[in-house]
């Protein structure tokens, strides 16, 4: 027993002597009260199975909750300033071409996957068609300059792009981003005959209703009753979002830490099932899609074609995915959004690594 | 029923302000080094979202009243909320309502919610929503806006039981986990992880570990993995800030070039050689002499023949951390697995890079997860049809924890 205290002393004084100095260095004397009230708390737990599982769940918290309140203040205030009528102006008339467009609304409206969703509940509540909603919700997590760049560095394919003649050689990258776009896209054009009440939730379906019979409504008037209106909203987004996300993050930080890595690998020799695999690994693992390439470039004993499963899947489809999707779609609809997702990416990714790799300047 | 819209909105303004507390105290109390890395922009993120999250409540905890005023009034005629009210703008509807007394509330929704509905914190102009009734009957002067607003939300139109299901797991889990987490991970996670199943022909991150880089950039990798929290490189995610490198990835010959030096082109060239004299001039060493090295620098080795070649019996010192080698890669009983935890993105992403340790004889009593200064000559061996670096130990000291435990 004192042994053991002993050793949980020992871990403390360093952890707060580098907080210290990080914050001096960050000077911010103010908060160093914070990190002196942390002296009074109990020694940190012991490590332990379900300590493993906290601590997985804090960090993938810690990761995404920052997005997710950057994607709710943003859908607060799009609800209270963005006009309802903007989003029609600016896509093209045509329902298919505007479907096709808001495929590359990631571009300009970058976000992750964790941030795109209450986005996207509110873009279509806002009046935003389903299909350009699906189109922007599953492309935006990949079709972005982030997670380009990340995709190019972990694949060690930057080295190889000198110039346009060889932005061929950067096949994952490329791979990936026209694999999400022609799944995303696709998926969009699939659904475009759907109507809300089939697709969402009663509450944003009523909503989406609302939007298309009284379009010229004007929301709160006046700025102060806009911005009360855009932080409540945010608010509510927020812990709405949160919750199934922490749902999610829970479950994810469970298969994280307490089941062998190593049971899936075996999987991964076998031709059939590598694709799947890896499909399932993304899924279970619920990565961030800007860091999710440097988890799959080193997994040497998976296909090229497995990785980019793993790297289209993942983004567009997760356990946290699963159920912060159910705060906007109808359960019946997650599921055929899983299974539709799962054949597109699994049948398409191995004869699309192989067109793209022609592109490659040899 | 205020009241019971009040409760939730407030309900709301804690849970946030929760979260908030929850990121601000990890990120001040320097524990976020634990779980995000140094780089990139994620510990920030923390610190600002955490404030965020702490504005957004204290707006609302203080804008709570405003609403009635904002919304009531200006859409009380039909303003934002004229098309949904076919019924609620109809003054009898009201009075109906109040006649009927609140046991008609439930029927009234279908939803069998009973008092629970009443709680429209929804802000307001929004919806229809049939369930919105009781509420205007109760708020009469306020005018509808309790009613309609914004019906998603768990906590403003679920049930009770899904509203007592919402608070329940935004509330205790992170609370809980905050309270409880021991800030590392258990030697059950690092096996799960794979620690004793590594791949030491991944040249993944090699470029940022290879022995054969410039001495600036190595400086700037250990330094990140020693110093406290090392601060925030510039740079939007550790991906981008390790593009930054411009000799990114190039330090990493392909097998092919391995064998023929210079066949592929400058690249190679210029990193083509590896002799005793860079290893001395780039790696710093103990005052007994031996090269400190980290783990992952070891590892990487097993991936350049050239290096191998200089490296062999060498002797290092390198601090990590230590577990018992898996019963059928230690037939002779030993040795001993060093290894040091690898993150992308955060702490779940870690990945143990480990390293087998030979000894003399029986290994000398350790802590399983426990933090050691192994000194001894590097070797490498084949197993399984790959070549892995093993240390032959000579010495094996307890050594005090690093700031920060993970390599970024």
């Amino acid at each position: 027993m004192v042994e053991r205290q002993e050793d949980a002393t020992k871990m403390q004084a360093p952890v707060f002597l580098g907080a210290a100095g990080w914050i001096h260095c960050l000077k911010m004397p103010v908060l160093v009260r914070f990190s002196d009230l942390s002296m009074f708390l109990a020694t940190l737990p012991e490590p332990s199975r379900s300590g493993d599982v906290l601590m997985a769940f804090l960090s993938i918290l810690f990761e995404g909750a920052p997005y997710i309140l950057i994607g709710t203040i943003l859908s607060g205030l799009i609800d209270a300033f963005l006009p309802s009528k903007f989003l029609e102006r600016l896509l093209p008339k045509n329902k298919v071409a505007a479907t096709f467009a808001a495929g590359f609304l990631g571009l300009i409206f970058p976000v992750c996957e964790c941030a795109v969703v209450p986005v996207v509940r509110r873009l279509v509540q806002k009046g935003l068609p389903l299909s350009c909603g699906l189109a922007y919700l599953l492309s935006a997590p990949i079709i972005n300059p982030i997670v380009v760049i990340s995709t190019l560095t972990a694949f060690k394919e930057f080295q190889d792009v000198s110039g346009l003649d060889t932005l061929g050689n950067a096949t994952m990258t490329i791979a990936r981003i026209t694999l999400a776009y022609v799944v995303a896209v696709g998926f969009g054009i699939f659904l475009i005959r759907k109507k809300p009440s089939q697709i969402l939730t009663p509450s944003v379906a009523a909503s989406v209703e609302r939007a298309a019979a009284g379009g010229a409504q004007g929301g709160p008037q006046g700025f102060d009753a806009k911005i009360t209106h855009a932080m409540r909203t945010a608010m509510r987004d927020f812990l709405d979002t949160a919750m199934y996300f922490a749902i999610g993050v829970l479950l994810t930080s469970i298969f994280n830490t307490q089941v062998p890595q190593s049971s899936i690998q075996g999987l991964a020799e076998n031709e059939w099932f590598a694709v799947p695999t890896m499909m399932g690994l993304s899924f279970v693992l619920a990565l961030c899609s800007t860091s999710d390439a440097f988890i799959a470039a080193p997994m040497d004993v998976f296909s090229n074609a497995s990785k980019l499963a793993f790297l289209v899947f993942g983004p567009m489809l997760d356990i946290k995915l699963v159920f912060m999707y159910a705060s906007i779609f109808r359960r019946r609809f997650v599921i055929l959004m899983s299974i539709t997702i799962f054949l597109a990416v699994g049948v398409l990714c191995e004869p699309w690594i192989h067109l793209i790799s022609l592109l490659q300047n040899k | 029923m205020k009241a019971a819209r009040y409760t939730i909105h407030l309900i709301s303004v804690l849970l946030l302000v929760l979260w908030g507390a929850v990121m601000l105290y990890f990120y001040t109390s320097g524990r976020i080094i634990q779980y995000l890395p140094p780089d990139g922009i994620f510990r920030p993120l923390v610190l600002w979202s955490g404030l965020g999250m702490m504005v957004l409540g204290l707006f609302n905890l203080f804008t709570m009243r405003a609403k009635e005023a904002d919304c009531g009034h200006d859409h009380g005629e039909g303003g934002c909320c004229g098309h949904d009210h076919e019924h609620h703008s109809d003054k009898h509807e009201h009075e109906h309502q109040h006649e009927d007394g609140e046991a008609c509330c439930s029927h009234h929704h279908g939803h069998g919610h009973g008092h629970e509905e009443h709680k429209h914190e929804h802000g307001c102009c929004g919806h229809d929503h049939a369930h919105g009734h009781a509420g205007h009957s109760h708020d009469d002067e306020a005018g509808h806006s309790h009613g309609h607003d914004h019906a998603h939300g768990i906590l403003n139109e679920s049930g009770l039981a899904g509203k007592v299901f919402a608070i329940f797991m935004l509330a205790v889990p992170v609370t809980y986990a905050a309270i409880k987490s021991p800030d590392r991970f258990s030697e059950f996670a690092v096996m799960n992880k794979g620690v004793y199943d590594q791949n030491y022909g991944s040249t993944a991150r090699a470029d940022e570990f290879s022995l054969k880089r410039p001495a600036a950039a190595r400086q700037q990798t250990t330094q990140q993995s020693q110093l406290p929290a090392g601060d925030a490189a510039p740079g939007l995610t550790p991906a981008v800030s390790a593009t930054k490198d411009p000799q990114g990835g190039i330090m990493v010959p392909t097998p092919s070039a391995d064998k023929i030096p210079g066949a592929e082109g400058q690249d190679v060239k210029s990193y083509g050689s590896f002799t005793l004299q860079d290893l001395e001039q780039q790696i710093p060493k103990s005052p007994d002499g031996n090269f400190l090295l980290e783990v992952p620098e070891i590892y990487y080795t097993a991936s350049d023949k050239e290096v191998q070649s200089v490296l062999t019996g060498q002797p290092i010192e390198t601090i990590a951390q230590i577990l018992p080698e898996k019963g059928e890669l230690n037939a002779d009983g030993r040795r001993a697995r060093i290894f040091r935890m690898m993150v992308q993105c955060c702490a779940a992403d870690a990945r143990p890079y480990s390293i087998p340790v030979q000894f003399e004889q029986t290994p000398p009593a350790f802590k399983n997860m426990g933090w050691v200064k192994i000194t001894g000559i590097v070797d490498y061996e084949m197993q399984e049809g790959q070549t892995i670096p093993v240390i032959r130990a000579r010495t094996l000291t307890e050594a005090a924890q690093p700031d920060d435990q993970k390599v970024y």
